[in-house]
């Protein structure tokens, strides 16, 4: 059978990401993802395989690292996301199952979680209008992960720099109705008017 | 020189600009202001004064307040959709084109129909609803109710949808600010000089509270230089924030805040895109309660009269707003601080006609005061009513001797002394204690983290107000962390508070009002009192005593004196006023913010719903997942039409259903199959690797949990399926049962369910169409790949996987899922390649009926009262090992024969509908609760069978088949004969499944 291989889609129904000088917003939808839980007693060898495989110590507390391509997200106890670019072929599950034989489980995430983000002078004050948490600099750093909600939906929300550069991930199935409050919240800042 | 068009405009003065004017409509007719009035300052200017009618005796009202305390210049505010009805005038700033109406008058402000409802007033009394429509109760809800609520509405809502957007959001302060006069000035100063955060916010357009209004001196320059310099120190420092036109209006736990920004009340309409109000929750490490005061009314005869004026508000109108609410005034006041109204309204160009003053020795400021402004200083006189009815003429005045004497005037400026608004410190039940200086109820214990400074402390002189708002800015920064800068407190003029209360009038001329907003007055109390009352709880209960949309403002400590004056107790053994939030009204629409409607929650979206969209499916919401419940073609008449053929395609080809909002749980670690098997009732030790197995979780009562399946895909690691209703619940079960019950346990817990988007490919063609989908090197023969096989594969090319041979519909049937970018793409690549099959798309109408044909539990079934042997699934339930739900689920009466079971039901008269709900009883029985046997759970019109069939659950129903019994629903009028059957309709031995 010589069909084509399928067309990824978007999970943004119609939603059009924000460009604007105060705040952009947009889907990162070419990220491959996998979720990494420490198997029991497992828990330094898995630091050290991470430390040697890709040059970075896996937070103990909500955190974010980066390594050579590749980001790891604290996701509870014992649990981070691991995220990176997906290029023509990387797949973070295939990768980590070889890289962490027996000291964990890895699961796909490429597709269960997507990520959204929020940049700009106007990204705090749209957040603080669903995000109950505080994301001054003075509360919430670049490096800083936070397991909360934005608008009713649950998402895992890390800073990635003073841009400020937020960005968060969340289910699937809720990009439509994140975008559409991202949307309302955002239209005082981001008018024709400017 | 008068102002052209507004008789009681100032020609300086005040805030207003008057380089500018607005145009607005009150009851029709046109007049103008300036910006910086209120519509309550433009009417006022306009010389109007009469502006509604009161809430039970339609009497006269007028203006009384300047502020959030107001209870009788409620409008209805703007037109059409945006129409709020019991807006206070005295917050409602005025813009061009302000449209008002007054409220609860009919046919006309002035000649109001329901006033008779004054004449009738002995009638109307406290308690009177309670007494009156008491009998006969049927009347309530025909007669008395709607009746009452013409006479005493308050306004009318929209009849459309607010247009408008509302919103919510956080803020953190080191240090909030609640109030910005003069003592939350300096301390929101004070603490952001520190560096903390601080969050000031205030009700009003501008800033400066009382210290504007009264015009005062600090640091020997008018007060207003001092509040700009601060505002504009604070406004520069990118650690404050400042809200304006926000009244914080409810305190909370943990030092958080709720407040509403009236962020474009002020405007004519919203910009594009900006927010109407915003709910502001603020998260406060420190709070300084710096909220004011707010001035009691004097309780005399008609009181209530358009025309009297609380004195500091009179005050007020003078200083800020640049209006003369008055040419003729006489001020009536108990202390030295109403006194000083005098020189305001002297200096405005008001004659004042004099100064009646409570005390028969008033103080030698007062005096002193009197002589300034030219007038009649009456000493230990009251005035025992005022005269006029649409707005004051005159007053009559009881000397101290006893004379009455009659004193023409358009204006009577009245003040009995100060509360302070300490209503945020009492939110969360710290009780207010009495004050011997002020006269009035001051916070007790002050919730945790919260301090008061000003006037909300009691500190009524402007000099204590800055240097207590200036301590307590300090000290809640450094309380906060932060090393704080001394702060210089600016020099004020201190000013006396001496008070000698009066109550009330003795015998007033008419009726005395101490409630003016709910229409309570001195003789309710009394009423109340001699009635058994006396509690201030039951008097506010009695009477509606501060029950109304102001709280009670201007009422409760009037009220309670009064109380206490005539029981012959102490103010503080008589009560003591509380207050719950909302301190001034808010929206429902501001709370809700942007989830209103069809945004109410969030929305879920399944990966084929844009390709169910398209081809014009219907939805259902199901949980918060928006999923297909059929699919339509041209020509069906209605929605059973398509559901037959939906269920038929299946029955006789193939049918795709997107299943990928099934709950995915991936379960590894080398302690997985220990886990499995805790969590299900039956057992997993013997499942295979690449097998399926059905299985049922319980509670620990024994009752079911969920059911699913569990596929074996690796020595230690499962997937496990969860109903859609239940997949978050699950997982919480799962990691509840791993931190807490089993922690040693080597597993790892993913939630999967959005990873995958799943398609459900059933009927005798299924494997046909799979085949063309599924990577050749894949074999999906029967041999290959048999019924609950399941295996990691590609398709098309090399697409990542997983194939499930499951089947809910009772057909060949299996599960294909693809990462869920996919998703879309591979529900059209299937439809376009089953063409020739017949394929069609299926949605959860045909889903239900197929599970029911099939006699598969679903919701319906699993209602949280059903055990596994209830819904005849009893005979895999191990025996054999420990698992949640096993001892409780052994319960006498969870095992009893007698306990109803699930069978199936078939209506004698084939033609007959079923519902669920309808109970079975037997058939000769007299229809009552007590003989019901039990209900049925799930209905559907059988495609399959050509009629009607049911599920229930029937007491000892296994043992009563082909018995015949009565299906009654007296909600629809059913009352149908079914018979006891098998839940299996279709393909009893089960062989289609297997190919």
């Amino acid at each position: 059978m010589a069909e084509p291989a399928l067309v990824a889609s978007s999970a943004l129904l119609h939603s059009p990401p924000i460009n604007h000088k105060s705040l952009t917003v947009a889907a990162r939808e070419t990220l491959t993802m996998a979720s990494i839980g420490a198997t029991s007693g497992k828990l330094d060898a898995l630091k050290a395989a991470i430390q040697s495989a890709y040059g970075v110590a896996l937070p103990d507390k909500p955190g974010r690292v980066e390594g050579n391509g590749i980001a790891f997200v604290w996701a509870g106890p014992g649990q981070w996301l691991a995220v990176a670019e997906r290029g023509p072929s990387r797949d973070l599950e295939v990768e980590l199952k070889a890289a962490l034989p027996g000291l964990a489980s890895i699961v796909d995430h490429s597709d269960g979680r997507v990520v959204m983000r929020i940049s700009g002078p106007r990204a705090r004050d749209v957040l603080a209008k669903g995000v109950p948490i505080d994301l001054d600099p003075r509360a919430f750093r670049p490096g800083d992960v936070a397991i909360t909600h934005a608008s009713h939906i649950g998402v895992i929300l890390w800073q990635l720099d003073n841009a400020p550069t937020y960005e968060v991930a969340l289910f699937r199935s809720y990009a439509d109705s994140f975008a559409h409050w991202i949307e309302e919240a955002a239209a005082e800042f981001v008018s024709a008017r400017d | 020189m008068a102002h052209p068009t507004q008789p009681n405009r100032l020609s300086s003065g005040g805030l207003v600009d008057r380089t500018r004017t607005l145009s607005f409509t009150f009851d029709g007719k046109t007049y103008t202001g300036h910006p910086g009035d209120t519509l309550a300052s433009a009417l006022i200017a306009n010389g109007v004064m009469l502006t509604g009618r009161s809430f039970k005796y339609h009497r006269p009202r007028g203006i009384l307040t300047a502020g959030s305390e107001e209870p009788n210049a409620l409008v209805e505010l703007r037109e059409g959709a945006r129409r709020e009805p019991n807006t206070k005038a005295t917050m409602a700033e005025l813009y061009g084109g302000l449209s008002a109406r007054s409220q609860n008058r009919w046919p006309s402000l002035s000649f109001d129909v329901m006033s008779i409802n004054s004449l009738l007033s002995p009638v109307f009394v406290a308690g009177f609803y309670y007494k009156t429509f008491m009998w006969p109760s049927a009347l309530w809800e025909k007669l008395y109710e709607p009746a009452i609520r013409r006479a005493a509405g308050l306004g009318r809502a929209a009849e459309t949808h607010d247009p408008d957007i509302y919103e919510k959001a956080t803020a953190f302060a080191d240090v909030l600010v609640i109030g910005g006069g003069p003592a939350g000035l300096i301390a929101a100063l004070a603490a952001a000089r520190s560096k903390a955060r601080v969050v000031l916010v205030d009700e009003n357009a501008s800033l400066g509270g009382r210290a504007v209004d009264d015009a005062s001196e600090i640091d020997g320059k008018p007060a207003r230089e001092w509040v700009d310099a601060a505002e504009r120190e604070l406004s520069g420092l990118e650690n404050v924030r400042i809200l304006r036109r926000t009244t914080a209006f409810g305190s909370y736990d943990g030092g958080t805040f709720g407040a509403i920004e009236r962020v474009s009340d002020h405007l004519a309409a919203a910009p594009a895109g900006v927010p109407r109000q915003r709910v502001w929750r603020i998260v406060a490490k420190k709070t300084v309660l710096a909220s004011g005061a707010t001035e009691r009314p004097l309780v005399f005869g008609n009181n209530d009269r358009p025309g009297v004026m609380l004195a500091g508000a009179v005050r007020t109108y003078i200083n800020r707003f640049g209006v003369l609410p008055g040419k003729r005034v006489i001020v009536f006041t108990n202390n030295d601080y109403g006194a000083t109204t005098v020189t305001d309204l002297k200096r405005a160009g008001a004659e004042v006609v004099a100064l009646v003053d409570t005390r028969p020795q008033p103080s030698e400021m007062t005096k002193r005061l009197a002589g300034e402004a030219q007038t009649r200083l009456i000493s230990g006189g009251v005035i025992v009513g005022a005269l006029g009815r649409h707005g004051v003429t005159g007053a009559v005045i009881r000397t101290n001797s006893g004379d009455e004497v009659k004193l023409d005037c358009d204006l009577i400026a009245a003040s009995g002394g100060w509360n302070p608004n300490i209503q945020l410190a009492t939110h969360q039940g710290a009780k207010p204690v009495w004050n011997t200086t002020c006269h009035s109820f001051l916070a007790g214990v002050l919730p945790h983290g919260m301090s008061s400074a000003g006037a909300a402390s009691g500190a009524l002189s402007l000099d204590k107000a800055l240097a207590s708002g200036a301590a307590a800015g300090s000290a809640a920064a450094s309380e906060a962390g932060f090393a704080t800068v001394p702060v210089s407190v600016p020099d004020a003029r201190a000013e006396s508070e001496a008070i000698t209360p009066l109550w009330r009038v003795d015998n007033p001329r008419g009726k005395a009002f101490v409630d003016q907003q709910n229409d309570v007055a001195t003789s309710d109390i009394v009423l109340a009192e001699r009635e058994g009352f006396r509690a201030v709880e039951h008097l506010k209960r009695y009477t509606t005593l501060g029950m109304a949309t102001d709280q009670g403002r201007t009422a409760n400590v009037n009220a309670i004196a009064i109380m206490a004056e005539i029981t012959g107790r102490s103010i503080p053994e008589t009560g003591i006023t509380m207050a719950r939030p909302p301190y001034t009204p808010v929206a429902v629409g501001a709370l809700a913010g942007h989830h209103r409607g069809k945004t109410f929650k969030p929305t879920r979206l399944p990966p084929s719903y844009k390709w169910a969209k398209e081809q014009g499916a219907v939805f259902v919401e199901t949980g918060l997942w928006l999923r297909p419940s059929s699919f339509p073609r041209p020509g069906e008449g209605d929605w059973l039409d398509t559901v037959k053929r939906e269920v038929n395609t299946v029955r006789n080809a193939v049918g795709i259903c997107d299943v990928s909002t099934l709950g995915k749980v991936d379960v590894q670690g080398t302690d997985a199959l220990a886990f499995i098997e805790k969590l299900y009732c039956n057992g997993f030790k013997t499942l295979g690797v690449g097998k399926a197995r059905y299985g049922c979780m319980l509670r620990e009562d024994g009752m079911l949990l969920d059911d699913g399946t569990c596929a074996r895909l690796g020595e230690n690691h499962f997937f496990i399926t969860t109903t859609t209703a239940n997949a978050v619940k699950v997982v919480q079960h799962m990691e509840y049962c791993h931190q807490w019950l089993w922690p040693e346990m080597d597993v790892q817990i993913t939630s999967a369910t959005e990873q995958w988007a799943q398609y459900a490919i059933a009927g005798p063609k299924s494997r046909d169409l799979i085949r063309r989908v599924v990577d050749a090197e894949f074999d999906v023969s029967d041999a290959g790949f048999p019924y609950m096989g399941v295996g990691a594969i590609t398709v098309c090319g090399g697409i990542k996987a997983r194939l499930f041979r499951l089947s809910f519909s009772g057909e060949r049937a299996y599960e294909l899922g693809v990462p869920a970018r996919f998703g879309d793409a591979l529900m059209r690549r299937l439809m376009e390649a089953g063409k020739d099959l017949g394929v069609c798309a299926y949605g959860t109408e045909a889903l239900g009926v197929m599970r029911i044909e099939k006699g598969h539990i679903s919701g319906p079934e699993l209602n949280g009262t059903t055990t596994p042997r209830d819904v005849g699934l009893g005979g895999m339930v191990s025996s054999k090992k420990d698992f949640i739900g096993s001892v409780l689920g052994k319960r006498p009466g969870l095992v009893d024969p007698q306990r109803p079971a699930l069978v199936g039901f078939r209506p004698v008269d084939r033609s007959d509908r079923l519902r669920s709900g309808a109970h079975f009883i037997p058939r000769n029985a007299m229809a009552s609760a007590t003989v019901s046997e039990g209900h049925m759970t799930s209905t559907a019109y059988s495609p399959s069978n050509g009629h009607w069939i049911g599920l229930g659950f029937l007491k000892n129903g296994a043992n009563r088949m082909g018995e015949i019994v009565r299906a009654y629903d007296p909600v629809r009028n059913g009352d149908t004969l079914v018979e006891v059957v098998s839940p299996v309709f279709v393909d009893p031995e089960g062989g289609r499944v297997r190919g």
